[in-house]
């Protein structure tokens, strides 16, 4: 009946600042890091995608074809290799 | 002035007359669920009553947490209260900025922050005025739906220009900022690590050219 129970109380977390100012601040440069970190990785996810296109784009239709066709075979080859395993 | 019973008034869909955020009420920027909930609740009731933008300080410079609703019955926090009440009041950006200038008030900070990615309408000036406080580690403390959790301002922040929703709230839409970046409307954010960052980039290139040469050694190069 007492659901309060479990919840907890509002001084767990203690929003006290300066306590031990060193471990805040690698705290918070781990977290900066991680930032920059994704934001790197999204330019470069983007930048990839990018020159993927461009590569698509520098290719004649049979070459665009061709390719295609050995990924689509590949996936092919995958699924039938799955269906043989069940 | 008559003062009407609170925000029933600029909440009544005829005739709105106040001023406008994205050509709407701009109230209407929290759900219709959680707008009958702060109306309700008990400190829009008694404390946010007829505040005005200096006499809101009052409250806000009180504030101990950060969230949306809590609870099985999703009672709004003071927070998300007042917040609603910047929103009727859409006070001046100069006003805003005061607030989010003020060192002393973490939870100040807070709140003008999330008024500002809820209320200004330019993404550019949302990331170069928000940003800026990526480098305030301070610790906020957070009502969720059960209990209490700790975050840091400049993980509010992030939430603020990242997420979606963030205090019971579905923020409005706000490009990339990698999109903003291509169309040269904004700069690439510097980071308040500075030359630290430098320094552990140069550690890393260390790492991945010896990685690097211990890996080609197989094939003989």
């Amino acid at each position: 009946w007492d659901d309060d129970a479990d919840i907890n109380p509002e001084d767990e977390v203690d929003d006290t600042d300066g306590v031990d100012p060193e471990a805040e601040r690698a705290a918070w440069k781990l977290r900066e890091l991680k930032r920059v970190r994704r934001d790197r990785l999204a330019i470069e996810e983007k930048e990839k995608e990018r020159e993927e296109i461009e590569r698509r784009r520098n290719m004649t239709a049979e070459e665009r074809e061709a390719e295609d066709k050995i990924y689509i075979d590949a996936q092919k080859e995958d699924r039938e290799g799955k269906g043989q395993m069940g | 002035m008559a003062h009407q019973a609170d925000a029933k008034k600029s909440l009544d869909e005829r005739g709105y007359t106040g001023a406008l955020i994205r050509g709407d009420n701009p109230l209407k920027l929290f759900e219709k669920a959680v707008r009958d909930r702060i109306v309700d609740s008990y400190y829009w009731k008694e404390q946010c009553f007829g505040l005005n933008a200096a006499t809101l300080l009052d409250r806000a410079v009180e504030l101990t947490f950060i969230g949306g609703t809590y609870g099985v019955a999703q009672k709004p926090t003071p927070f998300l209260c007042l917040a609603f009440k910047l929103l009727q009041l859409t006070p001046d950006k100069e006003i805003i900025l005061f607030y989010l200038e003020q060192e002393e008030y973490k939870y100040l900070r807070a709140l003008a922050a999330f008024y500002i990615r809820l209320a200004w309408e330019k993404d550019a000036d949302v990331y170069t005025t928000l940003e800026p406080y990526l480098s305030d580690s301070r610790k906020l403390k957070r009502r969720i739906r059960e209990g209490w959790a700790l975050t840091h301002v400049d993980e509010f922040i992030d939430d603020l220009l990242l997420k979606n929703r963030v205090c019971a709230t579905t923020l409005p839409k706000l490009n990339p900022r990698l999109f903003l970046e291509d169309e040269d409307r904004l700069e690439p954010r510097v980071s308040a690590l500075g030359e630290e960052l430098e320094e552990l980039d140069h550690d890393d290139e260390r790492d991945s050219a010896s990685d690097g040469e211990v890996e080609e050694l197989p094939n003989g190069h």
